[in-house]
């Protein structure tokens, strides 16, 4: 009886235990996830003078932003960079992978390193580095293109409308190649050997190996490195900021503004939380709908 | 071994002991932290972004401090924290500082929703009673005005001029003198505007102007009488006179009969300076400080001169930037702040050896006959720098402040690329109406967004007053 006694309390200790100390995760869920969460809906149905004044304007927010040519062309802008992406840097990027990926070569680990890079410097250092690249009559990009093919050398590229995009893209490329090549590059090394060497036996080219053994046997990595290059696209906004900093990211005739850098500006330049809030709601709904139609892609192929 | 025993014994376990050790010092340590804050906290908090004014209100701080027996901080921010960061925060009711010394363009965050709504003190009464308006450019208080009552204290005036590589320009046989228009300036662009090597780009250019237009464009516009807004709040740019200003800054950008070239900024232009790659440069006085920094190699070989006219007698200048002193509603001392403020704005002394240090040029009129404004100066051959800018600074035009002023900004500026666009096509075939037609569709744009801001009309205080938290 004596022994007995003080094990009740212990096991009503035990019995709350998890739901204690799951009550932090749980507040700080609550706290920054749910509640603004939810007082983001609310915006997105109110215009705002920062967080003091606030007015229910219905659905006006989101009727404005889908009639406002500037959210088109920022949408345009993002999607043009986001199709690069996907069908530039990303084949390339498994192009590296696959040189790399030979057992010959002595140097992967070094160009592993140098490609990879860009990577370790973040966004704004590539942004600015480039900014000076691309500078008109004394830019490497503007004397190298001069000396290829004699044309380029006064050319502005981040002051000219149509070639913004070209810069944002290059910029992008030496940024992100590297990175979603590692990605690619550990894929490639778990594929099965046997399986490729039974179809070099069987008579199959390099291209036929790569795309009927390789290219499958990666496949589910090539989709994630897809979706993620996609919603990373659609979340462009450090880039094209530090690369045009005299239009504050958003280049001549709004050529460089992308969908987060509009979000940014109705938000918080402008001081409307709730327009910024609906722009938000809105991208959120076109990636999950490209995230969507990619994976739904990828289960059709299966 | 009792301590081990103890936590053996924690009827959750070991983890479970250490995790919870750690979740209460962490907390204890973020009590302690901010209560250290609070108690180390300065009297009077300037929050401001360029670096250079620090260094020279440091002395004034120091000053300030042992004469009132207050603790002064200066803290340096990003120009983008300082604006949006603390209207937030104004708004929301998180800490601010008690005077933020603001960019020129900070009233569009500010000055978006009703006037109650301005997290600043209201300084036009002072200004009046303490006899500071006269004595101030009545041009410098547009920026920090709204509805008639001023925000912030001017920092500066910031008349433009043009700066040239006079060994050069005098080389080519200019007489700057006879530059007294655009028209002769332009003139006189086209013939030395050239090739001159022969491999089909040109090699020497006119003058360095923004190819998007920025702030080429906009200051040509400001010196021509073009605002985009009035003090009204009217839209003002849709007029004959800008679709002109605009076809005027297309043809001097692009095309056979170009003279201007971008340099952009740095050390590109430190480098077109260096290599004569342009003669002219648009030059406010603050930029003239920025020169004398990053381009050594050309001391001793510029000038300036007032920009060209754009009629005979006309106005020889416009305005480019600039900064102001605003004083926080919230904050602990605002009386305290305002004499910080007088101190720093107004104190004659301070101004002469601040304009030594930045080439910049005071708003306080009484101000300009100090003898630190009239030396010559070496870099600009031996030119009094400061008399040169105060003679222009009673013509600098207003620069009103309105939330809509940088989307205005970007519309003049598409307009401008439009243009262009046009321009390679047909020439100057139809450019005139194009431009018209293309302005008119830029100001409906922005009485778009007026029309949508239901906080700043007057006909929805009611409605305003009812939403307010």
């Amino acid at each position: 009886m004596s022994n007995s006694a003080p094990r009740a309390p212990r096991r009503l200790y035990k019995g709350w235990a998890p739901y204690l100390f799951f009550a932090p995760f749980l507040l700080l869920t609550a706290v920054f996830t749910i509640y603004p969460l939810i007082n983001a809906i609310i915006l997105a149905f109110q215009q705002t003078n920062g967080p003091a004044s606030r007015v229910f304007v219905g659905l006006d927010n989101f009727r404005y932003v889908l009639t406002d040519p500037t959210f088109y062309k920022a949408l345009g802008n993002t999607t043009t960079y986001a199709f690069f992406s996907v069908f530039l840097q990303l084949p390339l990027a498994l192009g590296l992978a696959l040189l790399l990926n030979t057992e010959k070569s002595r140097a992967k680990g070094f160009f592993r390193l140098i490609l990879f890079s860009p990577n370790l410097v973040g966004q704004i250092f590539v942004g600015i580095l480039f900014g000076v690249l691309f500078t008109p009559r004394y830019g490497l990009i503007n004397r190298g293109v001069q000396l290829l093919i004699g044309w380029g050398l006064n050319e502005q590229w981040l002051g000219n409308p149509a070639l913004v995009m070209p810069a944002i893209v290059i910029t992008g490329l030496w940024m992100w190649v590297g990175f979603n090549m590692i990605y690619f590059l550990a894929a490639l090394q778990s594929v099965d050997k046997t399986l490729l060497e039974a179809a070099r036996i069987d008579g199959a080219n390099p291209f036929q190996v790569f795309w009927n053994v390789t290219l499958p046997s990666i496949r589910h990595v090539v989709v994630f490195v897809v979706v993620t290059s996609i919603i990373g696209s659609y979340q462009l906004f450090e880039l094209p900021l530090a690369l045009l900093p005299v239009t504050e990211g958003k280049g001549p005739d709004n050529s460089g503004l992308t969908v987060i850098m509009y979000l940014y500006d109705q938000g918080f330049s402008a001081g409307d939380l709730g327009l910024g809030s609906a722009v938000g709601w809105i991208v959120a709904a076109i990636i999950f709908f490209l995230s969507l139609v990619q994976i739904r892609i990828a289960q059709l192929t299966d | 071994m009792r301590a081990t025993r103890g936590i053996e014994d924690f009827p959750y376990g070991k983890a479970p002991f250490w995790l919870m050790l750690g979740a209460l010092g962490s907390l204890l340590l973020l009590v302690w932290v901010q209560l250290g804050q609070n108690a180390n906290r300065p009297d009077l908090v300037l929050e401001l972004s360029a670096p250079n004014h620090v260094i020279a209100y440091r002395t004034v701080a120091e000053r300030f401090e042992r004469e009132h027996g207050v603790k002064v901080a200066l803290q340096l921010v990003n120009p983008r924290a300082l604006t949006t960061r603390l209207q937030n925060s104004l708004l929301a009711g998180t800490e601010v500082p008690d005077l933020a010394e603001l960019p020129i363009d900070a009233m569009r965050y500010f000055g978006r929703g009703p006037l109650q709504d301005i997290g600043f003190v209201d300084l036009t009464e002072r200004l009046a009673t303490q006899g500071y308006r006269a004595r101030l450019v009545e041009a410098r208080l547009s920026p920090w005005s709204k509805s008639g009552h001023i925000f912030a204290l001017p920092h500066d005036v910031h008349p433009v001029m043009l700066a040239y590589r006079a060994d050069l320009v005098e080389a080519l046989g200019i007489d700057v003198e006879k530059l007294q228009t655009w028209d002769d300036f332009v003139a006189v662009g086209q013939r030395v505007t050239a090739d001159l090597d022969g491999d089909g780009s040109i090699d020497r250019f006119m003058i360095d102007l923004p190819s998007g237009g920025s702030q080429g464009l906009s200051i040509v516009m400001l010196q021509r009488g073009l605002s985009l807004f009035d003090e009204h709040d009217n839209v003002t740019f849709n007029q004959p006179l800008t679709v002109d200003t605009i076809i005027w800054y297309l043809h001097q950008n692009y095309g056979e009969h170009r003279i201007a070239f971008d340099c952009g900024w740095g050390q590109p232009l430190a480098k077109a300076m260096a290599d004569g790659l342009v003669l002219f440069y648009i030059q406010p006085d603050w930029r003239t400080h920025v020169t004398e920094m990053e381009a050594p190699k050309v001391a001793g070989k510029m000038k300036l001169m007032p920009l060209p006219a754009w009629e005979p007698g006309g106005r020889r200048t416009a305005v480019w930037g600039g900064s102001g002193l605003a004083i926080t509603k919230r904050g602990k001392n605002p009386e305290l702040a305002w004499q910080f403020a007088q101190e720093l704005y107004f104190t004659r002394s301070e101004l002469g050896k601040r304009f030594l240090d930045t080439n910049i040029i005071p708003a306080l009129k009484d101000a300009w006959d100090l003898p630190e404004l009239n030396q010559p100066n070496a870099f600009f051959s031996g030119q009094r720098l400061g008399s040169l800018y105060a003679n222009l600074a009673s013509q600098v035009p207003p620069l009103w402040s309105n939330p809509y002023t940088i989307i205005a900004e970007g519309k003049i500026n598409e307009v401008l690329l439009r243009a262009l666009e046009h321009y390679k096509v047909q020439g100057d075939r139809g450019l005139k109406e194009f431009v018209a037609q293309e302005l008119d569709e830029a100001e409906a744009y922005i009485h778009r967004q007026i029309d949508r801001n239901v906080l700043s009309k007057p006909a929805s205080s009611e409605q305003q007053a009812a939403a307010r938290p």
